[in-house]
Protein backbone atom coordinates (compact mmCIF):
# COMPACT_ATOMS: atom_id res chain seq x y z
CA UNK A 1 0.00 0.00 0.00
CA UNK A 2 2.64 2.29 1.28
CA UNK A 3 4.32 1.97 -2.24
CA UNK A 4 1.05 2.67 -4.14
CA UNK A 5 0.95 6.06 -2.43
CA UNK A 6 4.98 6.58 -3.20
CA UNK A 7 4.00 5.90 -7.04
CA UNK A 8 0.91 8.02 -7.17
CA UNK A 9 2.86 10.80 -5.38
CA UNK A 10 5.85 10.21 -7.80
CA UNK A 11 3.20 10.63 -10.57
CA UNK A 12 1.13 13.49 -9.12
CA UNK A 13 4.40 15.19 -8.93
CA UNK A 14 6.00 14.23 -12.21
CA UNK A 15 3.15 13.88 -14.36
CA UNK A 16 2.00 17.65 -14.38
CA UNK A 17 5.27 18.77 -14.71
CA UNK A 18 5.08 16.57 -18.43
CA UNK A 19 1.78 18.33 -18.76
CA UNK A 20 2.92 21.52 -18.25
CA UNK A 21 6.21 20.66 -20.24
CA UNK A 22 4.09 20.36 -23.31
CA UNK A 23 3.18 23.83 -24.90
CA UNK A 24 7.05 24.79 -23.69
CA UNK A 25 7.38 22.70 -27.45
CA UNK A 26 6.02 25.20 -29.35
CA UNK A 27 7.94 27.97 -27.75
CA UNK A 28 11.83 26.77 -28.53
CA UNK A 29 13.01 28.02 -31.50
CA UNK A 30 13.30 25.55 -34.79
CA UNK A 31 16.10 23.10 -35.43
CA UNK A 32 16.87 25.64 -38.13
CA UNK A 33 17.77 28.57 -35.86
CA UNK A 34 19.40 26.56 -33.28
CA UNK A 35 21.29 24.21 -35.68
CA UNK A 36 23.79 24.39 -38.28
CA UNK A 37 22.01 23.33 -41.40
CA UNK A 38 22.33 22.68 -45.08
CA UNK A 39 20.54 24.10 -47.73
CA UNK A 40 20.79 23.07 -51.56
CA UNK A 41 19.62 24.87 -54.32
CA UNK A 42 18.90 24.75 -58.05
CA UNK A 43 18.66 28.03 -59.93
CA UNK A 44 17.62 28.31 -63.76
CA UNK A 45 19.24 31.68 -64.88
CA UNK A 46 18.89 34.57 -67.81
CA UNK A 47 21.97 36.13 -68.27
CA UNK A 48 23.08 39.56 -70.34
CA UNK A 49 26.21 40.24 -71.34
CA UNK A 50 28.26 43.25 -70.67
CA UNK A 51 31.26 45.50 -70.69
CA UNK A 52 34.03 44.75 -73.64
CA UNK A 53 32.18 41.27 -74.03
CA UNK A 54 28.96 42.80 -75.24
CA UNK A 55 30.54 45.35 -77.46
CA UNK A 56 32.93 42.86 -79.31
CA UNK A 57 31.50 39.29 -79.70
CA UNK A 58 28.64 38.55 -78.17
CA UNK A 59 25.42 40.84 -76.88
CA UNK A 60 22.63 38.11 -77.54
CA UNK A 61 21.17 37.70 -73.94
CA UNK A 62 21.28 33.54 -73.10
CA UNK A 63 18.95 31.45 -71.64
CA UNK A 64 20.82 28.50 -71.60
CA UNK A 65 21.75 28.51 -67.89
CA UNK A 66 21.59 26.28 -64.57
CA UNK A 67 23.66 26.04 -61.52
CA UNK A 68 23.35 24.00 -58.55
CA UNK A 69 24.73 25.19 -55.17
CA UNK A 70 25.24 23.80 -51.72
CA UNK A 71 25.16 25.73 -48.57
CA UNK A 72 26.18 25.53 -44.68
CA UNK A 73 23.98 27.87 -42.91
CA UNK A 74 26.09 28.43 -39.65
CA UNK A 75 24.23 28.46 -36.58
CA UNK A 76 25.15 31.64 -34.52
CA UNK A 77 26.32 33.28 -37.38
CA UNK A 78 24.76 35.89 -40.13
CA UNK A 79 26.51 33.79 -42.57
CA UNK A 80 26.16 31.16 -45.00
CA UNK A 81 29.04 29.23 -46.92
CA UNK A 82 29.27 26.44 -49.94
CA UNK A 83 29.41 26.07 -52.98
CA UNK A 84 28.07 26.02 -56.63
CA UNK A 85 28.64 24.86 -59.82
CA UNK A 86 27.00 25.52 -63.00
CA UNK A 87 26.49 25.68 -66.54
CA UNK A 88 26.59 29.05 -68.86
CA UNK A 89 26.21 29.67 -72.69
CA UNK A 90 26.16 32.61 -74.80
CA UNK A 91 25.85 32.66 -78.72
CA UNK A 92 25.26 34.98 -81.01
CA UNK A 93 24.89 34.56 -85.26
CA UNK A 94 26.47 37.05 -87.34
CA UNK A 95 25.19 37.26 -90.75
CA UNK A 96 28.02 36.91 -93.83
CA UNK A 97 30.88 39.40 -93.92
CA UNK A 98 34.03 40.06 -94.71
CA UNK A 99 36.70 39.48 -92.54
CA UNK A 100 40.26 41.29 -93.48
CA UNK A 101 43.07 39.39 -91.72
CA UNK A 102 46.77 38.29 -92.22
CA UNK A 103 45.87 35.31 -94.68
CA UNK A 104 43.37 37.10 -96.96
CA UNK A 105 40.22 38.45 -96.96
CA UNK A 106 37.48 35.70 -95.81
CA UNK A 107 33.79 35.83 -95.99
CA UNK A 108 31.85 33.66 -93.65
CA UNK A 109 28.89 33.38 -91.85
CA UNK A 110 30.04 33.84 -88.58
CA UNK A 111 28.78 31.66 -85.11
CA UNK A 112 30.18 32.57 -81.75
CA UNK A 113 30.04 30.87 -78.73
CA UNK A 114 30.88 31.07 -75.16
CA UNK A 115 30.13 27.79 -72.60
CA UNK A 116 31.11 27.96 -68.98
CA UNK A 117 31.20 25.66 -66.49
CA UNK A 118 31.77 27.53 -63.40
CA UNK A 119 33.27 26.03 -60.26
CA UNK A 120 32.89 28.57 -56.88
CA UNK A 121 32.95 29.04 -53.46
CA UNK A 122 30.54 31.66 -52.22
CA UNK A 123 29.48 33.30 -48.87
CA UNK A 124 26.13 34.73 -48.14
CA UNK A 125 25.55 37.55 -45.45
CA UNK A 126 21.98 36.84 -44.44
CA UNK A 127 20.15 39.79 -43.47
CA UNK A 128 17.25 38.19 -41.22
CA UNK A 129 17.11 35.08 -38.60
CA UNK A 130 17.05 31.56 -40.47
CA UNK A 131 13.27 31.14 -39.87
CA UNK A 132 11.83 34.43 -41.18
CA UNK A 133 9.93 33.39 -44.53
CA UNK A 134 11.64 36.18 -46.71
CA UNK A 135 15.31 35.85 -46.48
CA UNK A 136 17.30 38.24 -48.25
CA UNK A 137 21.39 37.98 -48.47
CA UNK A 138 24.05 39.40 -50.23
CA UNK A 139 26.96 37.20 -51.70
CA UNK A 140 30.19 37.16 -52.71
CA UNK A 141 31.89 34.20 -54.70
CA UNK A 142 35.06 33.40 -56.57
CA UNK A 143 36.33 29.86 -57.99
CA UNK A 144 37.17 28.90 -61.41
CA UNK A 145 35.46 29.22 -65.08
CA UNK A 146 36.37 25.94 -67.18
CA UNK A 147 35.77 27.45 -70.37
CA UNK A 148 35.24 26.90 -74.00
CA UNK A 149 35.34 29.64 -76.64
CA UNK A 150 34.60 28.63 -80.00
CA UNK A 151 33.97 30.72 -82.86
CA UNK A 152 32.87 29.31 -86.25
CA UNK A 153 33.42 30.82 -89.44
CA UNK A 154 30.48 28.51 -91.35
CA UNK A 155 31.38 25.07 -90.51
CA UNK A 156 34.95 25.51 -89.45
CA UNK A 157 35.97 26.52 -85.74
CA UNK A 158 38.53 27.75 -84.23
CA UNK A 159 38.66 26.46 -80.35
CA UNK A 160 40.30 27.89 -77.67
CA UNK A 161 39.60 25.80 -74.41
CA UNK A 162 41.32 26.99 -70.58
CA UNK A 163 40.39 27.36 -66.47
CA UNK A 164 40.44 30.85 -65.56
CA UNK A 165 39.73 32.76 -62.43
CA UNK A 166 36.45 33.59 -61.88
CA UNK A 167 34.46 35.84 -59.31
CA UNK A 168 30.74 37.17 -58.51
CA UNK A 169 28.70 39.75 -56.71
CA UNK A 170 25.40 38.95 -55.99
CA UNK A 171 21.73 39.94 -53.80
CA UNK A 172 18.74 37.46 -53.79
CA UNK A 173 16.31 36.75 -51.16
CA UNK A 174 14.86 32.93 -49.93
CA UNK A 175 10.85 32.69 -49.45
CA UNK A 176 10.18 29.32 -47.01
CA UNK A 177 6.95 27.96 -48.81
CA UNK A 178 5.43 27.33 -45.16
CA UNK A 179 7.07 28.72 -42.04
CA UNK A 180 9.70 26.21 -40.73
CA UNK A 181 9.12 24.53 -43.85
CA UNK A 182 12.17 22.95 -45.97
CA UNK A 183 11.14 23.74 -49.26
CA UNK A 184 11.35 27.35 -50.98
CA UNK A 185 11.86 29.61 -54.00
CA UNK A 186 15.43 31.41 -54.27
CA UNK A 187 15.21 34.71 -56.64
CA UNK A 188 18.97 36.29 -57.23
CA UNK A 189 20.90 38.94 -59.33
CA UNK A 190 24.34 38.07 -59.55
CA UNK A 191 27.41 40.10 -61.64
CA UNK A 192 30.17 37.47 -63.05
CA UNK A 193 33.63 38.57 -64.29
CA UNK A 194 35.66 35.97 -65.59
CA UNK A 195 39.47 36.67 -66.28
CA UNK A 196 40.34 35.62 -70.31
CA UNK A 197 41.80 36.93 -73.26
CA UNK A 198 41.50 35.12 -76.52
CA UNK A 199 40.55 36.55 -80.54
CA UNK A 200 37.99 38.85 -80.08
CA UNK A 201 37.69 39.02 -76.31
CA UNK A 202 40.19 41.44 -74.97
CA UNK A 203 38.87 42.21 -71.39
CA UNK A 204 37.55 38.78 -69.66
CA UNK A 205 33.86 37.91 -69.87
CA UNK A 206 31.08 39.55 -67.76
CA UNK A 207 27.66 39.56 -67.70
CA UNK A 208 24.78 40.20 -65.28
CA UNK A 209 22.21 37.27 -64.40
CA UNK A 210 18.49 36.78 -62.85
CA UNK A 211 17.85 33.38 -61.27
CA UNK A 212 14.86 31.56 -60.40
CA UNK A 213 15.86 28.73 -57.95
CA UNK A 214 14.03 26.32 -55.49
CA UNK A 215 15.66 25.14 -52.22
CA UNK A 216 15.63 22.74 -49.81
CA UNK A 217 17.67 22.92 -46.63
CA UNK A 218 17.73 20.09 -43.79
CA UNK A 219 19.37 19.41 -40.67
CA UNK B 1 23.48 12.76 -45.59
CA UNK B 2 26.11 15.79 -46.42
CA UNK B 3 27.37 13.35 -48.45
CA UNK B 4 25.12 11.94 -50.09
CA UNK B 5 24.15 15.40 -50.98
CA UNK B 6 27.94 15.96 -52.52
CA UNK B 7 27.13 12.79 -54.19
CA UNK B 8 23.93 14.09 -56.10
CA UNK B 9 25.77 17.14 -56.68
CA UNK B 10 28.23 16.08 -58.81
CA UNK B 11 26.18 13.51 -60.79
CA UNK B 12 24.04 16.99 -61.77
CA UNK B 13 27.35 18.76 -62.33
CA UNK B 14 28.87 16.00 -64.83
CA UNK B 15 24.81 16.04 -66.21
CA UNK B 16 25.32 19.78 -66.73
CA UNK B 17 29.13 19.34 -67.80
CA UNK B 18 27.82 16.82 -70.63
CA UNK B 19 25.18 18.98 -72.27
CA UNK B 20 26.53 18.78 -75.87
CA UNK B 21 25.97 22.14 -78.18
CA UNK B 22 26.09 21.91 -81.69
CA UNK B 23 25.27 25.89 -82.40
CA UNK B 24 25.90 25.04 -86.42
CA UNK B 25 23.46 22.59 -87.01
CA UNK B 26 20.70 25.26 -88.29
CA UNK B 27 23.11 26.56 -90.80
CA UNK B 28 22.05 26.25 -94.47
CA UNK B 29 23.87 24.97 -97.15
CA UNK B 30 24.91 28.26 -98.56
CA UNK B 31 25.60 29.66 -95.45
CA UNK B 32 28.20 27.23 -94.28
CA UNK B 33 30.44 27.78 -97.12
CA UNK B 34 33.47 29.54 -96.78
CA UNK B 35 35.61 32.26 -98.92
CA UNK B 36 39.06 32.52 -98.41
CA UNK B 37 40.40 35.24 -101.20
CA UNK B 38 44.25 36.39 -101.03
CA UNK B 39 46.29 38.45 -103.02
CA UNK B 40 49.47 39.30 -104.48
CA UNK B 41 50.02 43.01 -102.49
CA UNK B 42 52.24 44.16 -105.31
CA UNK B 43 50.60 42.91 -108.31
CA UNK B 44 49.41 45.81 -110.73
CA UNK B 45 46.20 43.65 -112.21
CA UNK B 46 45.88 46.34 -114.79
CA UNK B 47 48.84 44.68 -116.62
CA UNK B 48 46.72 41.96 -117.03
CA UNK B 49 44.39 41.80 -120.15
CA UNK B 50 43.82 38.65 -121.30
CA UNK B 51 43.45 34.98 -119.74
CA UNK B 52 42.99 31.88 -119.76
CA UNK B 53 41.58 28.73 -118.02
CA UNK B 54 42.23 25.05 -117.26
CA UNK B 55 40.19 22.34 -119.57
CA UNK B 56 39.45 20.35 -116.46
CA UNK B 57 39.86 20.24 -112.61
CA UNK B 58 42.65 19.12 -110.47
CA UNK B 59 41.82 16.51 -108.41
CA UNK B 60 44.16 16.42 -105.35
CA UNK B 61 43.91 13.65 -102.77
CA UNK B 62 46.77 13.65 -100.28
CA UNK B 63 49.33 12.60 -102.75
CA UNK B 64 47.72 11.44 -105.07
CA UNK B 65 46.53 13.86 -108.21
CA UNK B 66 44.81 13.67 -111.36
CA UNK B 67 41.71 15.43 -113.38
CA UNK B 68 38.11 15.89 -113.50
CA UNK B 69 35.45 16.97 -115.70
CA UNK B 70 32.19 15.94 -114.86
CA UNK B 71 29.22 18.64 -114.19
CA UNK B 72 29.84 20.20 -111.53
CA UNK B 73 33.84 21.02 -112.68
CA UNK B 74 32.29 22.29 -115.93
CA UNK B 75 29.87 24.57 -113.86
CA UNK B 76 32.78 25.94 -112.36
CA UNK B 77 35.09 26.42 -114.89
CA UNK B 78 32.31 28.40 -116.91
CA UNK B 79 30.94 30.46 -113.92
CA UNK B 80 34.64 31.38 -113.77
CA UNK B 81 34.90 32.31 -117.35
CA UNK B 82 31.96 34.85 -116.91
CA UNK B 83 33.41 36.26 -113.80
CA UNK B 84 36.85 36.69 -115.40
CA UNK B 85 35.50 38.76 -118.52
CA UNK B 86 32.77 40.84 -116.10
CA UNK B 87 36.10 42.09 -114.48
CA UNK B 88 37.36 42.95 -117.58
CA UNK B 89 40.00 40.27 -119.25
CA UNK B 90 39.99 38.58 -122.15
CA UNK B 91 39.23 35.00 -122.50
CA UNK B 92 41.58 33.50 -124.94
CA UNK B 93 43.33 29.92 -125.73
CA UNK B 94 46.38 28.63 -124.03
CA UNK B 95 48.19 29.22 -127.14
CA UNK B 96 47.76 32.26 -127.87
CA UNK B 97 50.19 33.41 -125.00
CA UNK B 98 47.46 34.79 -122.33
CA UNK B 99 48.33 37.39 -119.67
CA UNK B 100 47.26 35.13 -117.01
CA UNK B 101 45.95 31.60 -116.12
CA UNK B 102 43.51 30.60 -113.98
CA UNK B 103 44.00 27.00 -112.20
CA UNK B 104 41.38 25.48 -110.34
CA UNK B 105 41.57 21.79 -107.86
CA UNK B 106 39.58 20.63 -105.60
CA UNK B 107 41.39 19.44 -102.61
CA UNK B 108 40.81 16.62 -100.51
CA UNK B 109 42.98 16.53 -97.12
CA UNK B 110 42.38 13.04 -95.30
CA UNK B 111 43.53 12.86 -91.23
CA UNK B 112 44.03 10.18 -90.14
CA UNK B 113 43.81 9.58 -86.49
CA UNK B 114 45.34 6.94 -83.96
CA UNK B 115 43.41 6.11 -80.65
CA UNK B 116 45.78 3.83 -78.74
CA UNK B 117 44.56 1.04 -76.34
CA UNK B 118 47.16 -0.02 -74.70
CA UNK B 119 46.93 -3.57 -72.27
CA UNK B 120 48.69 -2.70 -69.40
CA UNK B 121 51.20 -5.08 -67.84
CA UNK B 122 49.79 -4.85 -64.30
CA UNK B 123 47.04 -7.95 -65.51
CA UNK B 124 49.99 -10.07 -66.25
CA UNK B 125 50.85 -10.20 -62.79
CA UNK B 126 47.57 -10.30 -61.37
CA UNK B 127 46.96 -13.55 -63.73
CA UNK B 128 50.27 -15.17 -62.72
CA UNK B 129 53.17 -13.72 -63.95
CA UNK B 130 53.40 -13.91 -68.26
CA UNK B 131 53.66 -11.55 -70.82
CA UNK B 132 51.61 -10.72 -73.74
CA UNK B 133 51.98 -11.75 -77.23
CA UNK B 134 50.29 -9.27 -78.95
CA UNK B 135 51.07 -5.61 -79.27
CA UNK B 136 48.72 -2.79 -78.44
CA UNK B 137 45.61 -2.25 -80.15
CA UNK B 138 45.00 0.99 -82.18
CA UNK B 139 41.71 2.28 -83.57
CA UNK B 140 42.34 4.49 -86.77
CA UNK B 141 39.64 6.83 -87.81
CA UNK B 142 39.62 9.53 -90.56
CA UNK B 143 38.49 12.99 -90.72
CA UNK B 144 38.65 14.45 -94.28
CA UNK B 145 37.85 18.14 -95.32
CA UNK B 146 37.91 19.07 -99.43
CA UNK B 147 38.05 22.29 -100.64
CA UNK B 148 37.98 23.90 -104.08
CA UNK B 149 41.12 26.08 -104.47
CA UNK B 150 41.15 28.73 -107.39
CA UNK B 151 44.58 30.77 -108.06
CA UNK B 152 45.45 33.19 -110.87
CA UNK B 153 49.20 32.90 -112.43
CA UNK B 154 51.19 35.37 -113.76
CA UNK B 155 52.39 34.73 -117.14
CA UNK B 156 53.52 37.97 -118.16
CA UNK B 157 56.30 38.20 -115.51
CA UNK B 158 57.85 34.24 -115.39
CA UNK B 159 60.50 34.08 -112.59
CA UNK B 160 63.38 32.31 -113.75
CA UNK B 161 65.02 29.97 -111.33
CA UNK B 162 67.95 27.67 -111.52
CA UNK B 163 65.21 24.56 -112.74
CA UNK B 164 63.47 26.47 -115.39
CA UNK B 165 60.40 29.25 -115.32
CA UNK B 166 58.23 29.66 -112.68
CA UNK B 167 55.02 31.28 -112.79
CA UNK B 168 53.62 33.54 -109.44
CA UNK B 169 50.17 33.00 -108.24
CA UNK B 170 49.21 36.69 -108.06
CA UNK B 171 46.05 35.77 -106.39
CA UNK B 172 44.03 32.72 -104.60
CA UNK B 173 40.56 31.85 -103.49
CA UNK B 174 39.33 28.81 -101.69
CA UNK B 175 36.36 27.92 -100.98
CA UNK B 176 35.70 25.51 -97.81
CA UNK B 177 32.52 24.50 -95.76
CA UNK B 178 30.21 21.40 -96.19
CA UNK B 179 28.30 22.29 -99.21
CA UNK B 180 31.16 22.81 -101.78
CA UNK B 181 29.90 20.37 -103.91
CA UNK B 182 26.17 21.36 -103.82
CA UNK B 183 25.45 21.47 -107.65
CA UNK B 184 23.04 24.56 -107.24
CA UNK B 185 25.60 26.73 -105.67
CA UNK B 186 28.49 26.51 -107.41
CA UNK B 187 27.61 30.08 -109.52
CA UNK B 188 26.92 31.98 -106.00
CA UNK B 189 30.60 30.74 -104.81
CA UNK B 190 32.42 31.45 -108.21
CA UNK B 191 30.46 35.11 -107.87
CA UNK B 192 31.13 35.51 -104.28
CA UNK B 193 35.20 34.95 -104.89
CA UNK B 194 35.19 37.65 -107.34
CA UNK B 195 32.66 39.94 -105.51
CA UNK B 196 35.36 40.54 -102.36
CA UNK B 197 38.35 40.61 -104.90
CA UNK B 198 37.50 44.21 -106.50
CA UNK B 199 41.34 45.03 -106.95
CA UNK B 200 41.07 42.34 -109.80
CA UNK B 201 38.81 44.44 -112.08
CA UNK B 202 40.63 46.40 -114.96
CA UNK B 203 37.61 47.62 -116.74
Amino acid sequence: MKRIIIIALFLGSVLPALAQEKPKLYTIASPFERYTHYLATVRYTGAVPMGSFKDNYIDKSSFQNASISIEWVLRNSPLSVGGEIGSSYFEKRVPRALYEGEDGTISAVQTRTVSQYPVELFANYLFLPKNSTVQPYIQVSGGASILDYTIYYGTLSLQDQKVRFKYGVGAGSRFLFKRDGTFGLDVRVKYDGTAYKFDYIDKGISSVSGSIGLFYRWW
Amino acid sequence: MFKKASFLLLIVGLGLMSCSKDPISDLSNEESLVYITNHDQSANFSQYKTFSIVDSVLIVENNRAGTSLDEIDRAMLQRLITNMQNMGYKYVSKNQKPDVGINVSWITNTYLNVVSQPLSSYYGGYWGGYGYGSPSYYSYYETSESSWLISMLDFKNPQTTPSGKTFNVVWDAQIRGAAIGDQNLIDKMADSIFGQSDYLKIK
